[in-house]
């Protein structure tokens, strides 16, 4: 038996399935929920509804995007023939901080894993070695996080971008081991990205 | 190396516990099954953050209790006071702070405050398989240079996606890899042997740096003059990278990685023959002291002073001329020992504490 409301428990229950959220976490939000205006608690829903339902994942770069192509790939200032490799959207988000980078993205959406059960197929692999040709990609940076399963990832899309006159690079080490992208300072990852290495093809 | 004070919460049989001690040795007396082991399990959890007789983090908090708290106030190395505290919930979960900083790693901890453990248990070292004999040897390279512990955890964490994607393949089964599982492991195989390589070459380096000091203290240990050898044998020939391809189909069918570092052996000899199978219980005994005592000695040059020693119980197996002997041969430091018997002749304790009324008290010893 629950000490709390059925809908309480639910309102907890919901909230600790939310990542980086425990149980007394969950349960502080759901009470600072219920004491506060009820104003607070409908644009919470409405943002959480708004928000799930007028994004979509970008037909080409996989980014989170309200229309069928993001932001940055539809802007025209951006250099098209540069791209750099991303496992998650939020790694976009930390790419663009550094104000270093002014190319496109592709997000892979995770890294190789068979742990968690992701190889190569569950990621969008297939889709990125379709748009290098096309797009008339000249430079592929990839920038997975600093950890095994990033690394691991990095190796494979280097073997398999094995495409004549393509730069790979890889984002340069300097960022702390083990660590997600995600958490590295702007400085720190705007060095990593302006001292890329070449790890395939011809320097420019 | 210096344990100044220790206090535990509701830690084993210790509800609640303050002591301080002395920089030289501390006795713990008391019957059998009274709790002295389990102060010395505290002092070297706060080390490595993991119990040296091997149960985990839940089978550490007094039943009935939510959690376990240890604090220690120790000395570095360098001479420098931190204050180590974890504590330990019930689901085996650990939180570690070094001077109210959280830390996430054991290494954290180990650049702080270093143990050396002398157990009984350590006959095991020369009677059972190599699994314990490569722990030892990795647990002295990480106490050496707790960054080690970095080269470990790569090379665990490539052998078991490895080796869940070997699995992936054995349901599979097909004669030859199709793409992408053919990069995929050859990917894999990189990564492993990177960080296999840089294991074992840490492992071997160890190895004929302590060999020397285990054969000198094994004499110091009266010993005799017997020829003592280590020997370590990789589980393969050549380059790892290329064992591991030429491996693949064995590996694929088993859905394990066959060779490497986790399967390599550190054959300890005795006057050229095998000590595991051909030296005698007082040989096996004085040899285990031996790789104990010589790693103690390593520590204690290669991190500038000695790791606090916790004897647990060493001298109810031992004769009184090798206890002796024992004694005499360990460096000058802090040192914890627990008996059930009488003390080793000769040896005066800077504090003598009896462990009574189920471990849960500790007095002052008055003879
Ligand atoms: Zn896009």
């Amino acid at each position: 038996m629950s000490a709390y409301a059925d809908s309480v428990q639910d309102l907890i229950d919901a909230f600790a399935r939310l990542p980086g959220i425990g149980p007394k976490s969950a349960q502080r939000i759901a009470f600072h929920l219920l004491k506060a205006e009820p104003e607070e608690s409908r644009n919470l829903a409405s943002a959480v509804t708004a928000a799930r339902e007028r994004t979509r994942f970008c037909e080409r770069c996989f980014n989170i995007s309200e229309e069928t192509l993001c932001s940055i790939c539809v802007d025209p200032k951006r250099d098209s023939d540069l791209l750099c490799v991303v496992e998650e959207p939020r790694d976009v988000v930390a790419v663009e901080r550094t104000l270093e980078f002014r190319g496109r993205y592709h997000v892979l959406g995770g890294a190789i894993d068979h742990l968690q059960g992701v190889g190569p197929e569950q990621l969008r692999i297939k889709e990125l070695l379709a748009r290098v040709g096309p797009e008339e990609t000249r430079e592929v940076v990839i920038c997975t996080n600093p950890n095994l399963e990033g690394e691991a990832t990095a190796l494979y899309l280097n073997r398999v971008l094995d495409v004549p006159g393509l730069i790979v690079s890889q984002i340069a080490s300097g960022l702390p081991v083990g660590g997600d992208l995600e958490y590295a300072d702007e400085l720190t990852l705007g060095r990593a990205l302006t001292g890329r290495r070449l790890i395939q093809g011809e320097s420019t | 190396m210096e344990l100044n004070r220790l206090s535990l919460h509701n830690f084993r049989s210790y509800a609640e516990l303050e002591l301080e001690f002395p920089s030289g040795l501390t006795a713990l007396r008391g019957p059998n099954g009274i709790g002295k082991s389990n102060l010395l399990e505290a002092i070297g959890y706060l080390s490595t953050l993991k119990s040296f007789r091997g149960v985990p983090g839940e089978a550490m908090v007094a039943r009935d209790t939510s959690s376990a708290v240890l604090r220690a106030d120790v000395v570095d190395a360098d001479g420098r006071a931190a204050l180590i505290e974890t504590e330990i919930t019930c689901n085996g979960r650990a939180r570690t702070q070094v001077n109210r900083v959280r830390s996430r790693r054991a290494r954290d901890v180990l650049e702080t405050f270093v143990v050396s453990v002398f157990s009984p248990d350590d006959l095991k070292l020369l009677k059972q398989g190599p699994s314990l004999r490569r722990d030892y040897c990795d647990d002295v390279l990480v106490a050496i240079r707790p960054a080690n512990d970095l080269v470990r955890a790569d090379w665990e964490k490539a052998l078991r996606q490895r080796n869940a994607f070997l699995k992936q393949l054995r349901s599979s089964a097909r004669a030859s890899l199709p793409e992408p599982e053919a990069t995929t492991l050859a990917v894999w195989d990189q990564k492993l042997s990177e960080a296999g390589d840089i294991l074992v070459s840490l492992r071997e380096s160890l190895v004929a740096r302590i060999t020397p000091a285990v054969a000198e203290a094994y004499r110091d240990l009266g010993g005799g003059s017997d020829l003592v050898e280590i020997r370590y044998q990789r589980s393969w020939k050549g380059p790892l990278g290329d064992a591991l391809a030429e491996g693949t189909g064995d590996d694929i069918r088993r859905g394990v990685t066959l060779r490497g570092p986790h399967r390599d052996e550190l054959e300890i000899r005795l006057n050229g023959l095998p000590a595991r199978t051909h030296a005698s219980q007082g040989e096996q005994r004085c040899l285990s002291l031996a790789l104990r005592l010589a790693a103690h000695r390593e520590l204690t040059g290669s991190r500038g002073s000695p790791p606090v020693l916790l004897l647990d119980d060493v001298f109810s197996e031992l004769d009184p001329r090798r206890s002796r002997a024992l004694l005499d041969s360990l460096p000058q430091g802090q040192t914890f020992l627990s008996t059930a018997t009488m003390l080793p002749d000769g040896c005066e304790p800077d504090l003598d504490l009896r462990v009574t009324n189920g471990g849960a008290q500790v007095r002052e010893w008055v003879p």
